[in-house]
């Protein structure tokens, strides 16, 4: 059997020789430290005495708070920023002995689809170098995808962990709204922001969300429900996509996959319509400004290093400045509210779509990546999310698996279940996974 | 354009900002469309003694966790630049 510190240096080894070229991870722990913590995991191996994580290797996004590490968001603002404390979620997967081995690229603050708005430089996709990982947890998910560690936290407010799982071929979770913990997060969206597990299997993703999920005194929006799902045959909604557009070859073979899967576990099939679906961006957008707007009047240059916007990239300071304008008090209703309710109208869709079926599967990201550096319009660059949006807007946790290749490149599917149905979810991936 | 990081001139800064106000005008047009669907919803009121945020210890700690970073502190408070504020 291997042990925690062989399968450690293993892991050390192969980011020395490839992290260069990748710019997956933005720091590493002392060596030294993780080594003795490693030989401290085995020992308790070694006297059954070690928690569930025990001899898994995570990494962790740039935005969640590990001690001592710089939790930068891949941006100069937060250049020199070292975390004062554990994230709830970082704690309970030290309790459980999970060995955090380092912090990931990630685009700046979050904001971004595609992975290239880091302010230390765009992160490269494991499984197609030279095109986008994805984003904004672009690190996390190539770190799993180049084989860097066991498992990865990301963030995930309308697709950060899901849109990169897709393009590095991975699996990645956006656990129900409020089942983890934010707490040590720092914010991009704080009504759609949600932690969750990356990994390279259901199983692994599962064990990962089942330590770091749960209620939690210091997130006022944390809680804690159980929900069991009800039917025995399994009933697939299948959305109406048709004002979206997407790549022919995707739908194609989403199709096909799901083909396969009825026919193989006998699902019931139903053809579902979720109105204003295609005003998913158009919906997301404007509450991201804003919130992100207010989340940042911190960064003013006098607690935490330097002032975002004298030294943030473009995609920042194009949300922080249109965040600013929109929330003048000349433009009440007119942008913030009216997305709130567009919000509402969307999470009441998907509401009664729950009524009739266990789950909803579509693809994951409605076109391949681009090249890294390649020129794209903003509202394409925003149209990356169009799928995963809604499951952040509805509050419902949603899951992507690899589902094939085109091209060489990989493609998600996403499952996604009603509110704290997270366990139905997985058992159904878990199935796709198994086809 | 790429998305690619670069530092932003004042100039840029000012496209952007035109850029933005553009962006969130076009999908606040097409929100509008199906504004009328929404429904009026009461406000919610949180339950009292949901959370508990009298701890003296825990403000103590959380004193010393936000000086932790300030490029310019005293004691108990952070320095600010002159004529900033």
């Amino acid at each position: 059997m291997v042990t925690t510190q062989q399968k450690l240096k293993g892991y050390l080894e192969r980011i020395k020789r490839k992290n260069k070229k990748l710019n997956i991870f933005l720091e590493l722990k002392n060596e030294k430290e993780l080594l003795e913590e490693a030989k401290i995991i085995d020992e308790k191996i070694k006297n059954n005495k070690a928690g569930k994580l025990a001899g898994k290797i995570i990494a962790v996004k740039a935005n969640i708070c590990v001690k001592n590490l710089n939790a930068s968001c891949a941006s100069k603002t937060l250049e020199n920023f070292k975390a004062p404390y554990d994230a709830t979620v970082i704690r309970k997967i030290k309790k459980e002995d999970g060995l955090i081995i380092g912090i990931t690229n990630m685009d700046e603050f979050a904001c971004g689809s595609s992975g290239e708005t880091s302010a230390f430089g765009a992160c490269q996709n494991p499984a197609v170098l030279g095109k986008i990982p994805g984003g904004s947890s672009s690190g996390s998910a190539a770190a799993v995808a180049a084989g860097f560690c066991d498992m990865a936290l990301g963030s995930d407010t309308g697709g950060s962990i899901r849109n990169p799982a897709s393009h590095c071929g991975v699996v990645g979770i956006k656990p129900t709204y409020s089942s983890v913990s934010r707490y040590g997060l720092i914010d991009l969206s704080m009504s759609l922001d949600q932690i969750g597990p990356i990994s390279k299997d259901i199983d692994s993703a599962k064990l990962l969300l089942e330590i770091i999920k749960g209620k939690d005194e210091t997130d006022s929006i944390s809680q804690e429900k159980k929900r069991i799902p009800k039917n025995k045959i399994i009933t697939i909604g299948i959305p109406d996509l048709s004002n979206i557009k997407i790549d022919p070859k995707i739908s194609k073979l989403i199709d096909d996959k799901v083909q396969e899967l009825v026919n193989k576990y006998k699902w019931k099939l139903k053809k579902i319509k979720l109105n204003h679906i295609d005003l998913a961006v158009e919906t997301y957008y404007p509450l991201v400004y804003v919130e992100f707007f207010s989340a940042t009047r911190r960064f003013d240059g006098r607690r935490y290093g330097k002032k975002i916007e004298q030294v943030a990239g473009p995609e920042v300071i194009r949300r922080i400045l249109g965040g600013s304008e929109i929330t003048k008090a000349e433009y009440k209703g007119r942008y913030y509210y009216r997305a709130l309710k567009i919000k509402r109208i969307i999470e009441g869709e998907f509401e009664k779509a729950f009524k009739n079926v266990d789950a909803i599967i579509m693809p994951t990201v409605p076109r391949l990546p681009h090249k890294i550096g390649e020129k794209i319009s903003v509202e394409k660059m925003y149209g990356y999310d169009a799928l995963t949006i809604p499951a952040n807007l509805a509050g419902n946790c949603c899951v992507s698996i690899p589902a094939g290749k085109i091209n060489g490149i990989p493609v998600g599917i996403q499952i996604m279940c009603d509110k704290f149905q997270d366990n139905l979810m997985l058992d159904i991936a878990k199935k796709i996974e198994n086809v | 354009m790429d998305f690619l990081w670069h530092s932003v001139s004042e100039k840029e800064k000012e496209e952007i900002k035109k850029q933005a106000k553009g962006i969130m005008d076009s999908f606040s047009r097409k929100l509008e469309k199906v504004e009328h669907l929404a429904k009026e919803e009461p406000l919610i009121e949180r339950e009292k003694g949901e959370r508990e945020e009298s701890i003296k210890e825990k403000t103590e700690i959380d004193r010393k966790i936000m000086f932790e970073n300030a490029p310019e502190k005293n004691e108990d408070f952070i320095i600010a630049e002159k004529k900033e504020w």
